[in-house]
């Protein structure tokens, strides 16, 4: 019921900077795509599948892809606590509540994730991933005795910039810098006009813009046709409302 | 008829001046295609009668059309099926309804001004917090609020009769009357005695099945299966659930609804709802269960109930000088899935409107005058429904998406824009950074 029309508040999460967009790229899911200009953090979610595992906003983007991360770093971690568990569950009639040894009073205990002196942010996102992954196979009741009071907004946003966006970025900017040199020296070699008079001519200029933007909206083939389905998916609702006015003209004809 | 070249000659002057008007008041992208509409000021006056409008379905939508016709001066009858009718429904009304309708305070059962928000990984969120002393949200029984509403079209001077209706005839001819033909149920006898009655024009508030919709050819629409049970529990426990009303929302509890907990007058409803997956509804009532089950263990299931919720407005609303009211129009927003208020006022626009286009009852309505109920509906309501919309689509797509949802449900400027817009169904933006989180 949350119901808003103005820009995304970015006092929500203090520690999170006023970025236009993060760009993510979880294994498995559609890629953000920021569309709204003026809700900068805000962004309509689509889906390429049955599922609708889409993405949205800057703050469950960052929860959506700690899931997908958990996904592929679950094999690796040690999951001595969860395997504990599991194997409980199978003596034990009652599905078992989620245990975790730094799981404390409803929150994650920072002063167990040092690493270095420092607190190892990658760590907490990954114990955080795990805990909602393990609460999606098997729900418990929601408890006010022991009401979960983890806040995610701890997790400064270098951490997660470092984890999600950068990786995104450099393939991108690698991507965009090969398609760049290739299509300066193609046009070198058909006009033979240089790299630098390139730059100085309108029409270039207008081709390096649409390039840009290109390889931000469609990051891999198959963005085009989830935009594509985002566009139609954003007026299908509006379609609907306006359904009764569409058979004004052919009703009065009938008449 | 000398009528036709009349309206012929003046439907081209309204509908330029229908045109513009539209296009002012229209948001952006929405624009309305330029409809042809004749003038109904032109219409015949209707000699020594009323005129005569059948509302069929007597619950929020039903009640308010007739009386807003009753006073009108227009010859109201009410069709109803089950007068004690008690529906499966959350029960929620906007503050803005209790004074919009004049709904007496002993109708509300209870007020919540607590709402608590629980995401898939049971972060749990109190949502209320910007709420002032007089402000809350209306949980009524609808049996009581049903009969309330249909009690005053009766002392308005609306007929209210129980039965059940069955087919309408079209009109022979313009500005012909329409043939009801319902099935009259008289004190308690088993089966009703076959009637039928000739009204001029027909409000269909006859819900989400509505036959009258099927009449007109009104077209289908998506819906879904809301299914909730009634549970006592113990006093201690209903404590808890005194002004607070929950949300559970989860993959586990619904993949495009929400699951919820809400007080009644001497137990709670514990429901879910879904479009996409009503085979599993079971397993989601099962899970919604689960997740409440500390605070509603020991309880008893008093009742079970399901019923069908309108997911968008029907193809085609109106036809003729029959038009579509509340559930049986769809004017069920998503995302909250809220409906009682919609109907009431769409009723009485609706009725607003035909008391306007026949001059108090005094002369016979056009198309066009249901047509301008419709316009002005689309135009108040369409922003609230559109951001529901968007909202539903981008917070009910995944458990991540839901996390997001219920982790921005605590910040006090989201909770005054929700309430602000819920209790007085007005969208005023505000200033995000005045109010301290």
């Amino acid at each position: 019921m949350a119901l808003f029309s103005s820009p995304f508040p970015s006092t929500l999460l203090p520690t999170l900077s006023n970025k236009p967009h993060l760009s993510l790229k979880p294994p498995t899911t559609p890629v953000l795509f920021p569309l709204i200009k003026k809700h900068h953090s805000l962004s309509l979610a689509r889906s390429s599948d049955a599922n609708g595992a889409g993405v949205v906003g800057v703050v469950e983007e960052k929860v959506q892809t700690r899931e997908a991360e958990k996904k592929v770093e679950e094999s690796g971690e040690g999951l001595g606590s969860n395997g504990a568990a599991a194997a409980a569950a199978a003596v034990v009639e009652a599905p078992p509540k989620f245990k975790d040894p730094r799981w404390v009073g409803g929150t994650w205990d920072l002063t167990q994730f040092r690493k270095d002196g420092k607190t190892d942010w990658d760590a907490v996102i990954d114990a955080e991933a795990r805990r909602r992954k393990w609460l999606e196979d098997t729900p418990e009741a929601s408890s006010t005795d022991e009401p979960v009071l983890f806040d995610t907004s701890v997790i400064p946003w270098w951490a997660w910039m470092k984890r999600y966006h950068l990786p995104e970025a450099e393939l991108l900017n690698g991507r965009a810098a090969m398609v760049g040199f290739f299509m300066a020296y193609f046009v070198d070699s058909l006009t033979g006009v240089g790299l630098v008079d390139q730059m100085g001519n309108f029409f270039c200029k207008t081709l390096l813009f649409i390039a840009v933007v290109g390889v931000l909206v469609i990051r891999k083939n198959e963005d085009i046709e989830t935009v594509k389905k985002l566009l139609e998916e954003t007026t299908f609702y509006d379609k609907q409302w306006q359904a009764t006015w569409k058979d004004d003209t052919p009703n009065d004809l009938s008449k | 008829m000398a009528s036709i070249s009349s309206t012929a000659g003046s439907a081209v002057l309204r509908r330029d001046f229908f045109g513009s008007a539209l296009e002012s008041h229209r948001k952006n992208e929405v624009s309305l295609r330029r409809s042809v509409i004749r003038a109904s000021k032109y219409s015949p006056k209707l000699p020594n009668r009323r005129l005569r409008v059948a509302v069929i379905g007597g619950g929020p939508a039903g009640g308010a059309a007739a009386e807003t016709l009753a006073k009108g001066g227009v010859e109201t009858v009410l069709i109803e099926r089950k007068l004690d009718n008690c529906k499966p429904c959350g029960g929620a009304i906007p503050l803005c309804m209790v004074g919009e309708f004049g709904l007496p305070l002993d109708i509300i059962d209870r007020r919540v001004t607590k709402m608590k928000m629980i995401s898939p990984s049971n972060v749990a969120v109190d949502i209320g917090r910007t709420l002032k002393p007089n402000e809350y949200i209306g949980m009524v029984r609808r049996e009581v609020l049903d009969a309330y509403l249909r009690e005053r079209a009766a002392e308005s001077g609306a007929e209210v009769i129980n039965g059940l209706f069955l087919q309408l005839d079209m009109p022979e001819g313009p500005n012909q009357q329409y043939k009801i033909h319902y099935s009259h149920y008289e004190g308690g006898a088993l089966g009703g005695q076959r009637k039928t009655m000739e009204v001029d024009a027909v409000i269909g508030a006859d819900g989400a099945n509505s036959r009258v919709a099927k009449s007109i050819d009104a077209g289908d629409y998506e819906y879904a299966i809301a299914f909730q049970e009634r549970v006592k529990i113990q006093d201690d426990k209903m404590v808890y659930y005194e002004e607070r009303a929950e949300m559970y929302v989860g993959d586990d509890v619904s993949p495009d609804f929400y699951g919820w907990v809400f007080p009644k007058c001497d137990h709670v409803a514990v429901g879910t709802g879904t479009v996409t997956h009503k085979g599993q509804i079971k397993q989601f009532q099962a899970a919604t269960r689960l997740r409440a089950k500390d605070k509603i263990e020991g309880g008893k299931i008093i009742r079970v109930e399901a019923h069908p919720i309108p997911e968008h407005p029907r193809p085609r609303r109106s036809s003729g000088r029959v038009a579509l009211v509340g559930d049986a129009a769809g004017y069920v927003t998503k995302c909250s899935g809220e409906g009682i208020y919609f109907a009431a006022k769409s009723g009485r626009m609706c009725a607003e409107a035909i008391v306007e286009g026949s001059e108090n009852g005094t002369r016979m309505i056009d198309e066009s005058d249901l047509k301008k109920y419709l316009e002005k509906f689309d135009r108040m309501y369409w922003p609230t429904y559109k951001v529901l919309d968007i909202l539903q689509k981008v917070f009910y797509r995944s458990n991540p998406a839901r996390e997001a949802f219920v982790e921005m449900c605590a910040d006090e400027y989201v909770q005054k824009m929700t309430f602000d817009s819920y209790l007085y169904k007005k969208v005023v933006p505000g200033n995000p950074w005045m109010i301290s989180s």
